[in-house]
């Protein structure tokens, strides 16, 4: 994303040959042919999300709206279940450090070229292939009570530990946010492999020979140059734990036990799907939208700030 | 360098020297730790697909009490899963919408890197700013709008909407793809009596063929994967893809698991067959994102 906003505006300061016939004929051309991909993205993403800013402040039940104006928001701040639900989203946060740095040891140890670390390679990223639909409903056996997880704690005299994790308000979060990082291992090893590779093997050969030792250069060398790597494997796992859970959750838990898995996204399907609520609904979707605009815009703080 | 190159990342030679320098120094029994870690990752990885292979060939009550085989859940798998039915929707509601996608993104792309118009670059940032626009943040709008128009449980709808959700990335992978083309072939194109779209037809996207496969097999594996856009487009169950029906069925909790079970490894196929010939665009697409 940052790069595409770069490398637009350096597209903008090359010459323009805007009054010859040539270029004329050619702006003509450029804005014909962008036309259908600006139409679309306009009509189904673009003037949607000002409709859902609009109905956000209305009482929207998919036919009939009336104005009620921006205190919608602060009528829905006093709601506890909205907090609730954000709570659950702000503990998903937790499982993104994880879900980064799990895959970044194994994209470590696979780029030490283990034999078949190609075949290993494919198989970890295999799970990419499938739906969180039916990634989701395997977690689900997984983590049941006569499930497999019971049967490995057992099997290892553990059997002390059952659990239950899908019918507890508090552990199912848990459950969820454990195959989401198990889901986010193919992905972002992936990155992190495309990283190492990039690395200049001279730099850390330079280290050695002054006497630096594995961790410090892994440290003070090799961090370093993955930097963009992490940040950007940090973010796409973010957007996922906030956007691109409703299939796991759906499948998995639907949302309960109580809210105890709800996230701001299935919130709002819930909400207008479920309840009704259509204009709730879109006010949600805004929320989660400005909450996605911030983190994308640090991003791209943050990558101005290193260059 | 400003475009991203979606072609191999990585010289291969550069690759060979790395693995000849490092398994050299390596000690046998690091090795054999190092090789132990990596299967036991593999059997983590792997693990859902051995489940789902063992629970699909039992029956419901093999399941639950333990023990044996049978193929029961295999020939009872359509009648509580029209799979063939819905397989066939899938296909046909991701294919439409790759094609749009295709086409617009290419278009859009080649407009973009080459024949920059007034505000070009405002309106490129536009359509990659869409990206950051979650499905949930306009899908209550759209299906308004959809249902508005009588395009509900229509593939219309359906493929409209994912065309439109994968066209701000397809562009920004078509616009940096071809920046790393140079001007001159558009210019010689030009000089000698083509028109733009002459040169866009001929000459670059013949030139794109890698990246219009890295955007066909990342969108069929979002597409064909996806809930939500099924789940409220097509509600019809004669009319729902794969993995909605699926979605469906498992929403409905139902309790034979064997068959969710068959039902999932036959909606998981052809994505996990796409992964495996195309691995290597998935890899490049995923990783495109990252270009400095």
């Amino acid at each position: 994303m940052s790069s595409a906003t770069a490398s637009s505006t350096s597209s903008m300061s090359q010459p323009r040959r805007g009054r010859s016939v040539i270029g004329k004929r050619r702006a003509r051309s450029g804005i014909v042919m962008a036309a259908p991909a600006v139409i679309l993205v306009l009509l189904v993403l673009g003037i949607p999300i000002f409709q859902a800013l609009y109905y956000s402040m209305t009482d929207w039940n998919g036919i009939t709206a009336h104005w009620i104006g921006p205190s919608t928001y602060l009528h829905e701040f006093q709601n506890p279940t909205f907090w609730r639900v954000l709570l659950n989203n702000a503990l998903l946060l937790l499982a993104v450090p994880i879900a980064v740095m799990i895959p970044m040891g194994i994209a470590y140890l696979l780029n030490e070229r283990v034999r078949g670390w190609q075949l290993f390679r494919s198989i970890y990223f295999l799970p990419t292939a499938i739906s969180w639909v039916v990634i989701g409903m395997v977690a689900l056996r997984f983590f049941a009570a006569d499930g497999v997880l019971n049967h490995l704690l057992s099997a290892f005299g553990l059997g002390f530990i059952q659990t239950d994790m899908l019918s507890d308000q508090h552990q199912a979060l848990i459950a969820v946010a454990l195959t989401f990082i198990w889901s986010m291992v193919g992905t972002n090893t992936i990155i992190f492999l495309t990283g190492m590779a990039t690395l200049d093997p001279s730099l850390a050969e330079a280290a050695k020979v002054d006497g630096a030792g594995a961790w410090k250069v892994l440290w003070h060398i090799s961090l370093p140059q993955l930097k963009r790597f992490i940040q950007f494997a940090t973010v796409l796992t973010l957007i996922s734990a906030f956007t691109a859970l409703f299939s796991l959750i759906f499948v998995m838990t639907g949302g309960g036990p109580g809210y105890g898995t709800t996230t701001l996204e299935f919130f709002v399907y819930q909400t207008a799907f479920s309840r009704g609520l259509f204009g709730t609904g879109a006010m949600l979707g805004i929320i989660l939208f400005v909450i996605m605009a911030v983190v994308g815009l640090l991003q791209l703080r943050l990558l101005r700030t290193e260059d | 360098m400003s475009g991203i190159t979606v072609d191999e990342l990585v010289p291969p030679e550069s690759r060979q020297h790395a693995v000849t320098n490092t398994r050299r120094r390596r000690s046998p029994v690091k090795q054999i730790l190092l090789f132990a870690l990596m299967v036991l990752i593999a059997i983590v990885m792997l693990y859902p697909f051995y489940f789902m292979v063992d629970t699909s060939l039992k029956s419901n009550d093999q399941f639950l009490h333990g023990g044996g085989h049978s193929l029961e859940s295999w020939t009872s798998l359509s009648k509580a899963l029209p799979w063939g039915q819905q397989m066939v929707n899938s296909a046909i509601v991701s294919a439409a919408a790759i094609v749009i996608i295709l086409v617009v993104s290419s278009l859009a792309g080649f407009s973009f890197a080459k024949l920059q118009f007034r505000m070009s670059g405002f309106v490129l940032m536009g359509v990659v700013a869409a990206m950051l626009i979650p499905v949930q943040s306009i899908i209550i709008p759209v299906y308004v709008n959809i249902a508005h128009l009588h395009l509900l449980n229509t593939y219309v709808g359906a493929v409209v909407v994912y065309a439109a959700l994968g066209t701000p990335f397809a562009t920004f992978l078509m616009t940096a793809y071809y920046r790393s083309i140079p001007d001159d072939v558009v210019e010689a194109g030009i000089v000698d009596g083509l028109s733009y779209s002459q040169v866009f037809r001929r000459i670059a996207l013949p030139l794109s063929t890698p990246a219009l496969i890295t955007i066909t097999v990342l969108q069929f594996i979002q597409i064909w994967d996806d809930l939500l856009v099924g789940l409220l487009f097509l509600q019809n169950p004669s009319q729902r893809t794969i993995t909605v029906g699926l979605g469906a069925l498992a929403a409905g909790r139902t309790t034979d698991i064997p068959v969710l079970m068959a039902g999932s490894i036959m909606s998981a196929i052809p994505a996990i067959l796409v992964y495996l010939v195309f691995q290597r665009f998935l890899i490049n697409g995923l990783t495109a994102g990252i270009g400095k």
